[in-house]
């Protein structure tokens, strides 16, 4: 089942000097349960495309179908609830808000989709348990290493059941130990529970995991590959 | 959720909110610590008229007011007494001989209008009486076969009633009332002096204590060797019930202070019985019934009932009376409330620019919030949460402090008492007790939310200009 079509997308920024083509006829399907990584060098397009796909900013041209729906044809209020809905975000620099606790930080999107309390807080017991962080319940960020953050951010990611978690460079920030504590909490989420993770890496470590490895360079794709398990 | 956080953003920055709530603490108590003693000082002010001077209404015949003439006293007396009586909020009413005459002792005289009372009655309707100064008399209680008249103490002192002795007993009391022995001692060469009036007394002061020393103890100094010489006496002059000059000797019942210059200097009071002898008016002859009511809330419709069942009478309530009053008690509200809303507009610029720098400083958090899927009206909401809770709690606080300062002072009052002959040439008692009421601190309570609001709209519309794959990308 395709969970997201990328469809000949280009974006073109035009500032009054230059004018950068920065993803230029991109074409992508996503099936449920992929595990893929997009790796490029810096300036590659992959952030571009990431933000696109994400409904952060919109195509040029061309179409991108999150099972039927048209992001580019979303009014900016339905694109934030369709965020709200369907993808789950997991940052480079974590961004978890600092003044509230892990519990409350998963729990976020759940409050703004009015869950009632008991669904609630099972659910956020069940995330922080899958991140390893069930003893961190009633921590606030800062007293959490970068890796609990990045776990914690991947529970907030998944708390509304979203299609697919976009994660843009999660282990940038990460020593080589938290890099693989999360890559193993993700890849046992998305083998375990089959949500689609898609990442933008250039982090060796990350393309190792990955079962499918999309190169970008100045915008285009040049390969796609399909590792075998 | 959202309130939470909001909350929990506001102390993120603790030394910045403070500021803010600091600000917004000094400027509330302020306010309202204003408010309250200009508020005590106005409702002492209407208190004292009401319950000393003038009562609520008062019952006249249409043309006594212009020219006070003797001759119109209010026809069929009797009808008119069942009539208030009957009417419902009354509680009590005092009849009133109103005289213009001239008062005189050997050396100076003054114009007084003269009330001719029923001390009894009169007690019913003021507590004039309770103003008595001590070891002057009394308010008639004492029988006397002579004529008595119970007069105020500016009175007193401008017709050299009251006069002013230094000797020993004085300076001995003034020992013990702490005062340095330099000033005693500048006293002293006036041991056995007798001034006849307040002024003297006082130039005499003036030449020999510093400015410092006169402000610190002239009043003490007055107020100890003052004295009042018992069955002093004086004349009134007036006309009689056929226009016609006559006068008598009266003595001193008693000296009120009712802290009102022009009301001790206007008004004095004899026993009606005394009057009657001496202007041939007969019982139930009489120019004025004032009124003292259950409620003072009640005057507005009172004042009509007896309009309705005494036409031919005028029925003046004291708003009427005294429109300076009513003005005072009506337009001082909207002052209060134009002052609340200049201070808080001041504080309202502190606000916008701390929360400027709120949505500045969590650019890159309110872009991931909104990426995320926390749609505008949450993240507008959140930071007008965020202000409001900033000026609340600072209001709140000013609010207690405030509440707690006026209850400290409203039992012993402030005493303003260098400005003490400035004060009551005004009508107005130099102590003031502060008084606020709970309506008061509700709408300040509104303005302090609203101020919040206002402030917030545009850093909030800041916040929601923001792109979030932009603000994302902030450091």
């Amino acid at each position: 089942m395709k969970v997201l079509e990328i469809n000949n997308v280009h974006k073109i920024y035009n500032s009054s000097e230059v004018r950068v083509h920065a993803v230029n006829g991109i074409t992508l399907d996503f099936e449920k349960g992929e595990f893929a990584a997009i790796v490029g060098p810096s300036g590659s397009g992959k952030t571009t495309l990431l933000n696109m796909i994400g409904g952060l900013d919109k195509p040029t041209e061309g179409k991108i179908m999150v099972d039927s729906t048209n992001l580019a044809e979303l009014k900016s209020s339905s694109l934030i609830d369709f965020r709200m809905r369907n993808i789950g975000f997991v940052f480079q620099s974590y961004n978890l808000i600092p003044v509230l606790t892990a519990k409350e930080n998963v729990e976020f999107i759940m409050n703004l989709q009015k869950w009632n309390k008991k669904e609630r807080d099972e659910r956020t017991f069940e995330l922080l348990k899958a991140v390893g962080l069930e003893d961190r319940v009633n921590s606030r960020p800062s007293k959490l290493s970068g890796g609990q953050q990045q776990r914690v951010a991947v529970a907030r990611a998944l708390a509304s059941k979203p299609k697919f978690v976009l994660a843009d460079e999660p282990t940038a920030n990460l020593d080589s130990k938290s890099t693989e504590t999360l890559l193993d909490i993700m890849e046992q989420l998305n083998k375990e529970e089959g949500i689609t993770f898609i990442f933008s890496t250039h982090d060796a470590r990350v393309v190792k995991k990955a079962r499918r490895v999309i190169t970008i360079e100045d915008g285009k794709v040049i390969s796609d590959e399909r590792k075998k398990v | 959720m959202i309130w939470k956080t909001a909350w929990k953003n506001v102390w993120r920055n603790k030394v910045r909110s403070l500021v803010v709530i600091i600000s917004v603490t000094i400027g509330i108590f302020g306010g309202i610590f204003s408010v309250a003693v200009m508020n005590g000082a106005i409702e002492q002010r209407v208190d004292a008229a009401i319950n000393e001077e003038i009562a609520h209404i008062h019952i006249n015949d249409p043309a006594f007011r212009d020219n006070y003439d003797v001759q119109l006293t209010i026809p069929d007396i009797n009808r008119v007494l069942q009539a208030v009586n009957k009417t419902p909020g009354v509680k009590a009413i005092a009849p009133r001989v109103v005289i213009t005459g001239m008062a005189n002792t050997a050396t100076k005289s003054t114009g007084v209008q003269i009330m001719g009372i029923d001390p009894a009655a009169e007690k019913e309707v003021f507590r004039l009486y309770e103003t008595t100064l001590p070891e002057t008399g009394d308010f008639f209680d004492t029988e006397s076969r002579h004529n008595l008249v119970y007069i105020g103490q500016d009175l007193a002192k401008e017709l050299n009633i009251i006069r002013y002795r230094v000797d020993e007993s004085v300076i001995e009391s003034l020992a013990g009332k702490e005062l340095p022995e330099t000033v005693l001692e500048k006293l002293t060469p006036y041991m056995g002096y007798r001034f006849k009036s307040e002024k003297a007394f006082k130039k005499e002061m003036k030449s020999v204590l510093t400015l410092k020393e006169q402000h610190e103890y002239g009043k003490r100094i007055r107020e100890t060797a003052w004295s009042f010489r018992e069955r002093s006496k004086m004349t009134l002059t007036f006309l009689d019930r056929d226009q016609i000059q006559t006068g008598a000797v009266f003595r001193i019942a008693g000296i009120f202070d009712v802290k009102n210059n022009m009301y001790e200097m206007g008004q004095v009071f004899v026993r009606n019985q005394d009057l009657m002898n001496l202007t041939g008016f007969v019982e139930n002859e009489i120019h004025q019934l004032v009124i003292k009511l259950e409620d003072i809330e009640n005057t507005g419709p009172v004042t009509e009932a007896l309009s309705n069942s005494l036409p031919g009478l005028e029925v003046m309530n004291w708003k009427e009376i005294q429109p300076d009053l009513a003005m005072m008690t009506d337009m001082v509200q909207k002052f209060y409330a134009i002052l609340m809303v200049i201070i808080l507009a001041a504080l309202a610029f502190g606000i916008v620019n701390t929360m400027l720098m709120v949505v500045l400083e969590r650019t890159k958090e309110l872009g991931m919030l909104t990426a995320i899927g926390m749609n505008k009206k949450r993240v507008f909401s959140m930071i007008m949460l965020e202000s409001i809770f900033l000026s609340l709690f600072g209001g709140v606080v000013g609010m207690v402090v405030s509440r707690l300062l006026i209850t400290f002072t409203a039992t012993k009052g402030i005493n303003f008492q260098s400005y003490e002959e400035g004060f009551e040439a005004m009508g107005y008692s130099a102590h003031i007790y502060p008084v606020i009421t709970p309506a008061f601190f509700i709408m300040v309570t509104i303005l302090i939310i609203i101020t919040g609001i206002l402030s917030s709209i545009y850093p909030a519309l800041k916040a929601l200009k923001l792109d979030p794959a932009e603000a994302l990308r902030t450091e």
